[in-house]
């Protein structure tokens, strides 16, 4: 399905309309603080990573074993639950975010269940009233897994633009 | 502001909000704290093969920190010789030579100048411009204690062992676990609109924010126990160049207390050998463990011990990380993680887990920490708030004494307290103060501190 010419054979634009609302139902959930509803959609399985990008010369690998997450669902789970409660000071007031999400590519998946889907997302963060906004910019590469009939995200790997982060801490997830 | 008055200020526990926002503080802190102090620049497991390489500052110095082709450690300011281009522009990687985009100047990772384009043509050979006698620029001092990798700038600095005097202590029980050291991963990035002093102040001595800054995270059930009364009955110790917290272990069994923060058998029986018996004492007999604490000025570290699973035990992590100023009201965190390079693959998962969870860019402890290290940054700059003085005289006493008694046969150097207090940001801040007070001898500019490279020879302190 990653083949150009193969955006016109019949399931395939289905299939890109299903992964685009998918994506967009699920910034939304994350822009509307619905952080419980979020969670629903994860897998048991889930692994949500996001790998420190490290400034390297052409050729060296840019990850160097240091991640800003490497979640799964207990932690995953835990993030949730300290959000959702009335004592995680650093987003309430909470911060106003939106979600950008774009460029997306739908790729096979390893079996029949489950499709690869990239995108790219732009966060725009704002908090308080005069902080200057905070931007986050990433390439995520999802796994998407059809359970029950719906799809919920198995895996995602979050490639973020920047070696330094200019946001004052992920309380966000990407 | 007058610089005898800060310290008289300090001393009596009251801090000028403007301190955290100024520029012309943070000036002075550039001329008379940063060019003086020993500043963290990398652990040696990040560069293990020669020719392995991480690009660090301080402040505006950029560095490359280098494991030679001898696998001696080098530091080399990261400056070309003839026009000042930085020589290398990776964070990280492996070079036997670094080579100058601008004219191809070409220095060996000794630091040594073996490249010069057109050397005879252009300036007339070795008789014209002395190749064979230039170097990368090193920094005055070079030290390596514990596997960590410290530069000063400043050619009069104390030895790192004098300048941690008996911080070194408590710096074992967080870097000393076996005989092969620890192994860091990281550092993580990132940039928060803060005063560095805050972060460094609160890792210092602020067990009292911890009951309710971090109240989320108890409630979410990261611990086995309530933090609050474990973080009461901890003591506070200050010793030569540093100080922090602990909390307060269950038993007077060293054995005991190590289980109980999740330290596996084999792991324990491995820092028996490393640490002394007084260190031993501090865990089991006397009951307290290091959490949080900071070199002064600016290096801080952190220790605690979460559940990385549903119902399961919990397991220690060790993090440290350097508050890099980039201006009055800007700071870059790096955060590293760190693990006995010897422990069990299970528990370096583990304890990695345990650290993202609770500190780093996206830790649940750090978030709330930075929002309000943000808000008093922020606030200070006002024409009214700048002036006010906060309150730092917690567990100060009427007579200018301390409220309490420092704790009778502490097994530890230095001084430590029961209970909440500031004695350790006044501390902290004292030491700023006096720095700021203390102009330097001519101008930093005109000094030859600087030295050609030369390998980092003082290993010190394991």
């Amino acid at each position: 399905m990653s083949d150009p010419d193969s955006g016109c054979q019949h399931g395939a634009i289905e299939l890109h309309y299903e992964v685009t609302t998918f994506l967009a139902s699920e910034a939304a959930l994350l822009d509307n603080g619905e952080y419980t509803e979020w969670l629903a959609l994860m897998t048991e399985d889930i692994l949500y990573r996001m790998p420190v990008r490290v400034t390297k010369v052409r050729d060296e690998s840019e990850v160097g074993g240091m991640d800003h997450f490497d979640e799964d669902f207990y932690s995953l789970t835990k993030r949730v639950l300290r959000l959702s409660g009335d004592h995680a000071w650093t987003e309430d007031p909470p911060s106003r975010t939106r979600r950008f999400v774009t460029n997306v590519r739908v790729l096979e998946g390893r079996s029949g269940d489950e499709l690869i889907a990239h995108s790219y997302l732009l966060v725009f963060r704002s908090r308080l009233d005069v902080r200057p906004p905070e931007w986050v910019s990433a390439e995520r590469r999802d796994v998407l897994r059809r359970v029950d009939d719906v799809w919920r995200l198995a895996r995602r790997d979050i490639t973020v633009d920047e070696a330094v982060l200019r946001t004052q801490n992920l309380a966000i997830f990407l | 502001m007058d610089t005898q008055q800060l310290v008289d200020r300090v001393r009596a526990g009251k801090i000028p909000a403007g301190v955290y926002s100024e520029a012309s503080i943070h000036e002075l802190e550039r001329e008379r704290l940063f060019s003086r102090s020993w500043q963290f620049l990398a652990h040696e497991s990040e560069i293990p093969n020669p020719g392995d390489y991480v690009m660090r500052r301080i402040l505006d110095d950029s560095f490359i920190v280098v494991r030679d082709e001898d696998r001696e450690i080098r530091v080399l300011l990261n400056m070309c010789r003839h026009r000042g281009m930085q020589v290398c522009r990776a964070e990280a990687g492996n070079a036997s030579h670094f080579r100058c985009p601008y004219h191809a100047w070409t220095y060996r990772n000794t630091g040594q100048l073996v490249g010069l384009p057109f050397h005879a043509d252009a300036y007339g050979g070795e008789s014209g411009f002395k190749k064979s006698e230039t170097t990368l620029i090193a920094p005055p001092h070079v030290a390596v204690t514990r596997g960590m990798i410290f530069a000063s700038l400043d050619p009069d600095a104390p030895s790192i062992d004098e300048a941690l005097g008996g911080f070194g202590f408590y710096l074992d029980l967080y870097m000393n676990h076996s005989e092969d050291g620890m192994e860091v991963r990281g550092p993580q990035r990132w940039i928060i609109q803060s005063n560095w002093k805050i972060g460094a102040e609160n890792f210092s001595g602020d067990s009292y924010h911890t009951p309710h800054t971090h109240v989320s995270v108890v409630e979410i059930g990261l611990f086995t126990e309530p933090k609050a009364n474990r973080r009461k009955e901890g003591a506070l110790y200050w010793a030569g160049g540093g100080g922090g917290t602990t909390y307060k272990l269950p038993t007077d069994d060293f054995d005991k207390n190590m289980a109980y923060i999740g330290y596996p058998e084999e792991m324990v029986e491995r820092i028996h050998q490393r640490w002394t018996p007084e260190q031993k004492k501090m865990v089991g007999e006397a009951g307290f463990m290091v959490s949080a604490s900071t070199i002064f000025p600016n290096l801080s570290f952190v220790h605690n011990w979460p559940r990385v699973r549903e119902g399961a035990h919990v397991v220690p992590f060790i993090s440290f990380r350097l508050w890099q100023p980039l201006s009055a009201t800007e700071t870059e965190v790096y955060s590293w993680f760190a693990v006995d390079r010897n422990a069990p693959q299970w528990y370096k998962e583990d304890s990695y887990k345990a650290y993202l969870m609770c500190f780093g860019s996206s830790g649940m402890f750090e978030q709330d920490d930075v929002e309000n290290w943000t808000s008093i940054t922020s606030v200070s700059k006002g024409l009214l708030s700048s002036q006010v003085e906060l309150d730092s005289t917690m567990g100060m006493g009427p007579d200018g004494g301390t409220l309490h008694e420092p704790i009778g046969h502490w097994p530890g150097p230095g001084r430590a307290f029961v209970g909440y207090g500031e004695y350790n940001q006044r501390e902290l801040l004292q030491r700023w103060a006096e720095s700021l007070d203390r102009p330097r001898n001519g101008d930093v500019s005109g000094r030859s501190g600087w030295t050609s490279a030369s390998p980092a020879s003082s290993e010190t302190g394991r």
